[in-house]
């Protein structure tokens, strides 16, 4: 099996070589751009970056094999360690260090901190928690730190980090090498022998390996879990934190761009190893580091693709995942999920639900509850711009629903949808309607739009069909990586210069315009409630259940006749479409569309408020106007002169570390907020009897672990009348489990004065 | 022999260097119950998993009704008739008992009405009472019945049961025994069970291939089997 594996990444790794040599020799057919000296720049440049990634994706990978977390705060734990170096010996903050120094303290101090914390307060917790779970709070740890970077180290200024040894080196025949460039290469020589040793040769590795299969056995084998796997977290970090620190002086010094080098191609690195093999890992980022340096020295694709360099890793990520072994339908495998215990929704319910919501947004907008709460009435256009921002990402969130809440695909590239929506609504508009301008702004276009995007989700789901759980989360990271950095930016999609016409929807007789910012809040409203509507519909449909029934087993979905692969195309198109059209209405919402906007950490956003809202209800699109509430609630307090705490509360925390935050906070709340807002409040429904069977149910089991109604809820033990006796002071000079050994509680005798 | 419903040959699977199943063969007729007997780690779930389809094997063939059905995947050989239970309960948790079995019945081409399907499964199971009811709360026991119900429901002409009576109490499983007898006469249904439970088996089945170390030692009736030296040497460990 492990033999198979390590063919299949060697098989990647030819392909790439042969790949490369192919553009080698072509180029130097064609011109004269190539010669044996630029060669070697290129494959020394490419190596010692290639260094640096595979650094850090053996970080990741460590952490993987010895705690079963895949990290996606690595390249966070990383660029927030390569700001502390900063911070420490170029800003000189505290006493002047040496380099070397501060470096030492970053990596051997802060950074295992940093890594130990997140063990201890996050990560031991999630030990037995769904992957989707897991995912998903890394994923939010990842956020917080990078806003938490960008917020200590404001984009005000421009900062550099230095190379050590700056402008010295040694040559090669005529090539000079920077002394820092060999120094990447020893150092991840050295640290890659470390580990190897360290997880192979010694008790501790071997101890830190089989933490993982058998944590509960590896216990009683004499090791401490625990200690183990903070060990691992401290390690990880480190790693992370001197791969950021070395990375740092060569590219641009931002938390964004640092983040995406050191993490983007650290699990591209890891994923050509599996995961699993350090040096596999090691041949995957000296291979990435080669690939983009030849890809910047020759595979020039001009201005139009000016990001192209970026995608080389999710490239590599995407061959990878998809060369991987078959996995086969797997019977017998528990699917570790958490769905909510969840009773389907009546379509009337739904139906009510809706109407509730226009009439809310109708009247919160209009500021008809005025009289409820402190709100000063009607919105000006910066609310309702706010407003109509929210409810666009709520659509968008929709998409995600009947993919990752029912049929459990997990999907990081919503925006790779919406923004597929946005470009071809705009070519539709210079093909038929007028040419300066971006859409037609007929909304009748939308359900064609929604068909024309369905088939890009299909195709995403041909290659995700035989993947499940983490490998499918990477292939679909690649996917939105590849399309925002390579497809979006390229300048005939998004051009400068357009403008989107004030949708209007034009039928029959009628000419409906949505032209004020408030009839176009109210389209989206009405839209929102109308997508939630029929996802309602749609879980009672018979392709809604069998989402459901997939995503709990797909073996037993099989067995009953249920084609899987089939089902998961239609899944995926369906939330393609989704996502498309509601990228329509975002397109219009602005007057241009960047495709920045369409950029990976936005994306996550929304998956993130989405598993922390619960993306089994389609009501959680709602949660995506969290941040724009916050905002709005801060600009209110801002008029009305108030106190600027709060205005600093709201908008500058809680709206922007909002999302990582609640996303870290699935650590105690696994199944979304929604599920437990709905277990306080369904009770409460004249109608539903059930949700108050079930909490009286709940309540009665509670009484009865209580040991006969006294409160208790363990045995009262003999030991504990000891504990009990001596702390209230009344123990006479019996040692404890002598005389109280057969648990025969003697009569209190007081000894007080 | 035509109401052959099931014929498995010369199934060979290997796992790596591990030798799972070696030419095994077996045979479940229409309106009959056949047992598959053997050791923990004979290849029971195995051979089940190469007859539905979810483990290739490395040679051998499947027929259903006669039909070769080599290559077909898992829900191609479910439309053709071929339905099972798991060992590892392998329910749709978070659907209703009844959302289960109505999953089944949707996909059963020849069904105009799905809930009326579901419904009558459901009564003759005996699970009406917690149609409604989440599965992933249900006791073990029940949610056997339930994967029980949501395998008639797919209307199979082999159903093949793994270990259906683990978890179950006594009751019960004299219950899904006469169920199971009712079901192969009047529905003509070709029954393949995997069984722990000797005394199940004995009863219900009419003939039984027993299987060990990935190899059919003995096929017969009850009665010849629990008479056969190379059977009791592979369950006491005597050498035969």
């Amino acid at each position: 099996m492990k033999r198979f594996q390590i063919r299949t990444s060697l098989l990647v790794a030819l392909g790439a070589a042969l790949a490369s040599l192919t553009i080698l020799v072509w180029r130097y057919g064609a011109d004269t751009e190539v010669s044996s000296e630029k060669i070697v720049v290129a494959t020394v440049v490419g190596l010692t970056i290639g260094a640096l990634y595979s650094l850090s994706a053996t970080g990741l990978v460590v952490v993987y094999t010895t705690t079963g977390t895949f990290n996606f705060a690595h390249g966070g734990i990383g660029v927030f360690s390569a700001f502390v170096y900063w911070e420490i010996v170029e800003n000189r903050t505290g006493p002047e260090l040496p380099q070397w120094l501060g470096l030492l303290l970053v990596v051997l101090v802060v950074a295992p901190a940093l890594g130990v914390a997140i063990d201890v307060i996050l990560m031991r917790r999630l030990r037995d928690a769904p992957l989707v779970v897991q995912l998903m709070v890394t994923v939010g740890l990842m956020v917080f730190l990078l806003t938490l970077t960008g917020q200590i180290w404001q984009a005000d200024k421009i900062r550099g980090v230095s190379f050590f040894w700056e402008g010295q080196g040694f040559s090669i025949g005529e090539q000079k090498v920077a002394w820092h460039r060999f120094a990447n290469l020893v150092i991840a020589a050295i640290i890659a022998v470390f580990l190897r040793i360290l997880l192979f040769r010694t008790r501790m590795g071997v101890a830190m390996r089989a933490v993982v299969d058998n944590r509960d056995l590896t216990a009683l084998n004499g090791a401490r879990p625990g200690a183990l796997s903070a060990f691992a977290w401290a390690l990880g970090s480190s790693l992370a934190a001197l791969a950021g620190i070395l990375v740092a002086p060569e590219v641009e010094f931002n938390p964004t761009n640092l983040n995406s080098l050191m993490l983007i191609v650290a699990i591209s690195a890891a994923a050509f190893g599996q995961i699993r093999s350090l040096p596999l890992t090691v041949v995957g980022g000296l291979l990435i580091g080669l690939l983009e340096s030849y890809n910047r020295e020759w595979i020039d694709l001009g201005a139009d693709f000016p990001f192209a360099g970026r995608a080389v890793a999710p490239i590599v990520l995407f061959l990878v995942v998809l060369a991987l072994p078959q996995a086969r339908l797997s019977v017998g495998r528990v699917s570790n999920n958490l769905r909510p215990i969840e009773r389907t929704t009546h379509v009337w319910e739904g139906a009510v639900g809706a109407v509730f919501i226009i009439f809310m947004g109708w009247a919160i907008a209009r500021g008809a509850l005025h009289f409820l709460v402190w709100d000063p009435g009607e919105w000006s256009s910066v609310s309702l711009n706010k407003g109509i921002s929210a409810m666009v990402l709520a659509l968008i969130a929709l998409s995600l629903v009947p993919l990752t809440g029912w049929a459990g695909q997990v999907n990081f590239a919503p925006l790779a949808f919406a923004g597929f929506g946005a470009f071809l609504f705009l070519r539709l508009g210079l093909w038929f309607g007028v040419p300066d301008t971006g859409g037609t702004g007929n909304l009748v276009w939308l359900p064609v739009i929604g068909l024309l995007c369905a088939p890009l989700g299909a195709l995403l789901a041909v290659f995700a069909a035989r993947l499940s759980g983490l490998y499918l989360a990477l292939l679909s990271l690649a996917f939105a990586l590849i399309t925002s950095n390579v497809l979006f930016p390229h300048p005939q999609v998004f051009p400068r210069v357009h403008t989107f016409p004030s949708p209007y929807l034009d039928v029959g007789l009628f000419r409906i315009d949505f032209d004020s910012r408030f009839s176009f809040f109210m389209l989206l409203m009405t839209m929102f409630a109308l997508g939630m509507f029929c996802l309602v519909v749609l879980r009672r449909s018979r392709y809604g259940r069998r989402w459901v029934a997939m995503q709990d087993s797909q073996a037993a979905a099989a067995t009953v006749g249920v084609n899987v692969i089939w089902t998961k195309i239609v899944v995926y198109a369906t939330s393609s479409a989704m996502a498309g059209m509601a990228g329509v209405l975002w397109a219009t919402s602005k007057s241009t569309v960047d495709f920045r906007d369409f950029d990976l950490l936005n994306g996550l956003t929304i998956v993130l408020l989405m598993a922390a809202a619960g993306m089994s209800f389609p009501v959680a699109g709602l949660f995506l106007s969290f941040q724009f509430v916050f905002e709005g609630l801060a600009e209110r307090l801002e008029q009305t002169g108030n106190v600027g705490f709060l205005v600093w509360l709201l908008k500058d925390f809680l709206a922007k570390f909002g999302p990582g935050m609640l996303a870290i906070g699935m650590v105690v709340n696994q199944r979304g907020a929604i599920f437990e807002m709905g277990k306080g409040f369904a009770p409460l429904l004249p109608w539903r009897d059930d949700a108050r069977a079930e909490l009286a149910a709940e309540r009665a089991t509670k009484r009865e672990a209580e040991i006969g109604g006294l409160g208790l809820t363990e045995p009262f033990t003999s030991e504990a009348v000891v504990g009990l006796d001596s702390a209230l002071g009344i123990v006479d000079d019996v040692t404890p489990g002598a005389g109280y050994r057969h648990g025969v509680a003697r009569p209190m005798e007081s000894t007080h004065d | 022999m035509t109401d052959d419903a099931l014929v498995a040959e010369d199934i060979d699977v290997r796992f790596g260097g591990l030798q799972a199943l070696t030419s095994a063969a077996v045979t479940a007729r229409s309106g009959e119950i056949t047992g598959l007997i053997g050791p923990n780690g004979a290849g029971k779930t195995t051979l089940f998993n190469v007859i539905t389809g979810h483990q290739v094997p490395n040679a051998g063939d499947v027929r259903l009704a006669g039909r070769s059905i080599r290559g077909y995947g898992v829900h191609r050989r479910a439309q053709l008739g071929l339905s099972r239970t798991f060992q590892k309960l392998e329910a749709f948790n978070s659907l209703s008992a009844r959302d289960n079995v109505l999953v089944a019945a949707e996909m059963t081409s020849h069904t105009r009405k799905p809930g009326q399907l579901t419904d009558s499964i459901l009564a003759r199971v005996g699970l009406t009472d917690v149609a409604e009811i989440t599965v992933g709360t249900l006791p073990t026991g029940t949610a056997r019945l339930v994967e029980l119900a949501r395998a008639l429901a797919t209307k199979p002409r082999v159903l093949l049961l793994d270990e259906a009576s683990s978890g179950l109490t006594e009751e019960e499983t004299a219950s899904v025994g006469d169920l199971l007898k009712q079901l192969v006469v009047e529905d003509d249904l070709a029954v393949l069970l995997v069984e722990h439970d000797m005394g199940f088996v004995m009863n219900t089945c009419s003939h039984i291939h027993v299987l060990d170390f990935g190899q059919i030692i003995a096929v017969g009736t009850p009665e010849e089997i629990q008479n056969d030296k190379a059977v009791r040497g592979a369950y006491l460990g005597v050498e035969s």
